[in-house]
Order: C-alpha cells, then structure tokens, then sequence
C-alpha cells in the first residue's frame, strides 16, 4: 500500500514537472500578447508584463488586417465543410457495413485512400482546375475541397462504428417496414452522434488552421481564411509587426479551436471510444 | 482502424460470411440481412448512392488531381505554355539530386522522431495520469498546445529558438550547455529542434487516444492484478501494455503516414532552410513547384512521396485487417 502511495506521488512530481515546461512556452505567448507594443524587448521577453494592453494590441490587429470577414469565412468553412463530411462518411459507412454494399471493403479504401495525397500535390492542379471553372476565390470552392479532404477520416472512423452496432436494431426497423434512408437518419445517425461529434471536432480544428488552401486557392478578402489573413502579419513579424500585435493575434485565432477543445473534452474522449478508434 | 474480435460464426454460415467479408469489408461482420432476401433487392441499388456523394468528392478533388500530377511527372513545365513530354527524365533526376538525398534522411529523421516522442511521451503522460486524482488537470497543459495554428507556432517558436533568443537565455541561465547554439540554422540540428516543437504541440492529441485507449480497458484484470499485488511498472508491462497494444498500432500507425507527409511546422518555421538543410519530401516537392516553377519536376517528388506514404498506410491497414480475420 505504501509503495503505491509513494509511487502516485512520483507520478504526479514527473507529471507536474513536463507540465511546467510544456506550459512555458504557452506562458511566453501571453505574457508578450499582454505587452504594450512598444515595450516589447527580446531580452526580456520572458519577464511578465508590466501594465495590461492585450485589447489594445487586439484592436491593432482589427486595425492592420480584414480579420473580422476572415474570421466568419473560416467559421463557416470549419462548421459546414466537417458538418457535411460526417454525415457523408457516415452515409457511406452505413451503407458499407450494414447494408453490406458488394465490395464494400473495395469502396471503401478507394475512399480512404484519399487520404494519402500530400495536401501540396494537390494545390498545382486544384488552383488550375479552380481557375477554369467558377470556384476559384470563392467560399463554395473552400468548402468543397475540405469537405472532400475530410471525407476519408469520417469514413474510416464511421465504418468501424457502424460495424460495431448490432445489426439487429437494423433488421427490427426493416420488418417495421421502415426505408434503409429512414433507418439510417432515425436510428443510425442519432446511435453514432457522439463519434460523429468527436469526428467532427477534429476536423473543425484541421479546417479552422488551415493556411496552405487558403494561400493558394483564394484571393479576396471576402473568401481568404484567417490564418492566411493573419500569416502575412505572423511571418513578417521581425520585419514590420511588433511581436505583441503578431502574438494577440495568433491568441484571437486560436482561441475558438481552444475554447471547443475543452469544452468538449468529455465527448471527445466517449466519442473516440465509443468509435472504438 | 478498429482491431475487433470476430463474432463466432456458425459452420452452416461460414462460407457465405467468408465471401461476405472478402465483399463486404472486414469491420466487425455479424450475421446480417440476406443477400437473397426480397428486402435486399429493395434497397440493392439505392445503397451505392449512399456510398456515391463521398465517393465523387474525393475522386474529382484528390485522386483527379494526382492523376494530373503523375502526368505532369513525365513532363518538362514551368507553369507557362503547356507541357513538354521528357519520359521518365525526372525520375532518374531524383536519384541524383543531394537535395532530395538530405530531404528523405529528414523525412527519417521525422518519421523516427514522431513515432517516438509524441506518441512515446503521449503514451507516458497517459499512463502516469490513469486513475489518479486530478488526473484531467494533470493533463490539461498538454492539450492547450495542439488547438495552436501553424502561424500560431511558428511566432512563438521562432521566437524561442532564434540567435540569442528564450531558449538560448534559458540555457545560459541555468549553466547548461547550448547557451550560444543557433537551434535553426544547421541541419540536421534544426530538424530536431523542430521535432521537439512538434512534440510540444502534438503529445496532447497522442495522450488524449491513449487515455480514451486506457479508459476503455476492462477493469476486472487491473483489479485482479492489483490483488495479486502487481502495481507501477509491472502493471504497466504485464496488464495495461498487452491490452492497449491495437490502440497502440493504430496511433502509430497515424502518427507514421502523417510524419511522412511533415510539411506544416517546417514550411512556417525555416521553408526549409536555411540552404535547403531541413526540408521534407513535402516541403522539397512545394519548394520545386512553388519557388523554382519546376512543375514536372516536383511531380515527381510529388508521386515518389504519394507511393511511399500509400505503401505505408496500405501495410497499416493490412495488418490491421489480418488481425480482423484471424
């Protein structure tokens, strides 16, 4: 009993102490995005601020970039391209495992096999298939290409959910007289929201930091996503903006990926599990 | 993904289950609607437009794309005018390029480093914080990090790494060696001082399957263990590893096919520099196409790059389903 004791108190030193130095860099970021700009010196970043002028900086950053039309953009990319790529993916999932599709395991790794391009082969082609039809620069273009780079994980984790519910419940609605489309929106998809939501939440966060589509595939304020709003402003930051301005922010643009995060801790971990990921 | 036990099927049953599973897929078969029932016909051509949606999107923007790519492989184009046939030119280019022979030894470097620290240190941190008090607060600080954007990192981190900068004074300050080093300016240094920044950023996610990997364990042979008076590190090898070892394969399974693809924190942390000593396959093929318009060229590194990272996931998946089918 005592060796357990002791052993706990071990774990939680070593815990407490990666947690130190994993939290260090986190507290660099706000200690300087809380600096008046001109205060800011490199050697004594890491001393904490003296006065507080996050909202200042915060208004600096309204001030020398679109990130407002950017930030609702990359909101509406993060919610409805992951929304759409769940239920597609949990279309075909369904459709795969529990209507038993013929060479279901064929379509099914043609659809995850997606998932293997590197995202900058497709930029070339992408950016000049865009070009000659109407989606270049524009928010349904974005949409539609995270949709389609979100559907091979949706897929995967939505196929091994589904093999994991009874298939029962399915042939009990089917004598009810119930249509497959019926089965899968009034019993499939309510049974699997909560992987559908852990789905979901990883794919809000992918989209939402997306900066290489955004660079190349959009051109106007009114398409362009936050983070390659704000890139010009982050990678230019020894140049021109002072590191407080640059630093509020990357706080501004990660914090709905932070707040969501944490807030939907719980699920995440019953989504994953129940997904038997 | 999934590594699930299969259901028991009877002897009657068993052929038609095995064309089934070679058909159907391999996740969790159980004994279902008949293939020659009338309520099969019914929903029999209905169901490949469930499958279809998915299946057009990712056909039309990613595998059309790629076979453009591979065509544009076997061609000499700067972006300008069309393309100009060359054959297999370009291939026997990539074996004689020391560019791209530095970018495959990073790509190793990152694929080793990966599977080892932010799944190894993710494994630790969850297995350190399994049922203890406070374990969720213990566990916060390394979750913060992974909703940091790429932009995001690249400030805070260039900022900690750069000549003189925080983590230079922090050596110094605690007499430790590497007060005068410059982390991002030789390679292959600046390839670890980049995988320690991934590690930052990504033990939270590898921590977070693990723990849900842990959750999910069945308590009765942890507590039987316990009883028999096995605690720490001998739980740990001989009752908690043995039953996380598929969660295990599949995490780094992930963390494999990712780490071959490694683009992101490199491309906002160095572009690969300085003198090309930290650039990845990735960010070698966007340099090619991107910075020196040679487009055929970086095709090339483009479909090398897609072959190796498809032989990978498709070993993955097939151990994966051999375990299905045992």
């Amino acid at each position: 009993m005592r060796s357990t004791a002791a052993s706990a108190v071990l774990r939680r030193a070593v815990l407490a102490g990666l947690g130190l130095i994993w939290l260090f860099p986190t507290y660099l970021i706000l200690a300087n995005a809380f600096r008046p700009a001109g205060e800011y010196k490199p050697s004594d970043a890491i001393k904490p601020s003296g006065s507080f002028a996050l909202f200042d900086n915060i208004a600096e950053v309204w001030e020398r970039t679109d990130i407002a039309q950017s930030l609702f953009s990359t909101m509406l990319y993060a919610l409805v391209s992951p929304a759409l790529a769940v239920l597609l993916g949990a279309l075909a999932g369904y459709a795969i495992v529990v209507l038993r599709l013929r060479y279901g395991f064929a379509w099914f790794m043609l659809i995850y096999g997606g998932s293997i391009f590197p995202f900058q082969m497709l930029l070339v082609p992408l950016f000049v298939g865009y070009s000659k039809t109407p989606l270049y620069d524009t928010r349904l273009g974005m949409i539609l290409i995270h949709l389609a780079i979100n559907i091979p994980f949706a897929a995967l984790v939505m196929r091994n959910f589904y093999g994991g519910v009874a298939i029962s419940i399915f042939e009990a609605a089917r004598m009810d007289g119930a249509s497959t489309m019926r089965v899968f929106l009034r019993i499939f998809l309510p049974v699997s929201w909560p992987a559908l939501a852990a789905v979901f939440i990883f794919e809000f966060t992918f989209t939402w930091n997306d900066l290489l589509f955004g660079l190349t595939l959009t051109q106007s304020e009114t398409a362009r996503p936050v983070m390659t709003e704000i890139a010009a402003l982050t990678t230019d930051v020894y140049a021109g903006t002072p590191v407080p301005i640059a630093l509020a922010a990357g706080l501004v643009v990660s914090l709905p990926t932070v707040v969501l995060f944490l807030a939907t801790q719980r699920l995440f971990a019953r989504g994953l599990s129940i997904a038997q990921l | 993904m999934t590594v699930r036990q299969q259901p028991a099927t009877s002897p009657s049953r068993t052929s038609a289950a095995r064309t089934e599973r070679r058909g159907a897929g391999s996740g969790g078969r159980r004994p279902g609607p008949h293939r020659s029932g009338g309520s099969y016909a019914l929903f029999g051509r209905l169901r490949y437009a469930y499958v279809s949606p998915a299946l057009l999107l990712v056909a039309v923007l990613l595998y059309l794309p790629f076979v453009w790519t591979a065509w544009l492989s076997l061609t000499r184009y700067d972006g300008l005018g069309s393309p100009e046939f060359i054959g297999l030119d370009n291939y026997t280019r990539l074996f004689q390029d020391e560019a791209l022979i530095t970018s495959i030894r990073n790509t190793l470097l990152w694929v080793a480093g990966t599977t080892v620290l932010p799944v190894g240190l993710g494994l630790l941190v969850a297995v350190l914080s399994y049922d203890i008090k406070g374990g969720p607060w213990f566990r916060l600080p390394f979750l913060l990090p992974y909703a940091m954007s790429g932009a995001g990192l690249a400030l805070v981190w260039g900022f900690i790494l750069q000549p003189e900068g925080v983590a230079n004074q922090a050596l110094s300050f605690f007499g430790m060696p590497g007060g005068d080093m410059s982390f991002l300016n030789d390679g292959p240094e600046n390839t670890f001082a980049m995988l320690a920044v991934w590690t930052w950023q990504q033990l939270g996610v590898n921590m977070l399957l693990f723990v849900v990997g842990l959750q999910s364990i069945p308590r009765a042979p942890i507590e039987a263990a316990r009883i028999d008076g096995a605690s720490g590190w001998r739980l740990f090898r001989h009752v908690l590893w043995p039953l996380m070892r598929p969660l295990t394969t599949v995490v780094v399974g992930l963390a494999l096919v990712a780490s071959l693809k490694t683009f992101d924190i490199v491309w906002v942390m160095t572009q690969g520099g300085p003198g090309r000593t930290s650039e990845t396959l990735a960010v070698t093929m966007y340099r090619d196409v991107f910075v020196a318009d040679e487009y055929g060229y970086g095709s090339a590194v483009a479909v090398l790059l897609t072959t190796v990272t498809g032989l990978a996931s498709y070993a993955y998946m097939r151990r994966q389903i051999g375990k299905e089918d045992h």
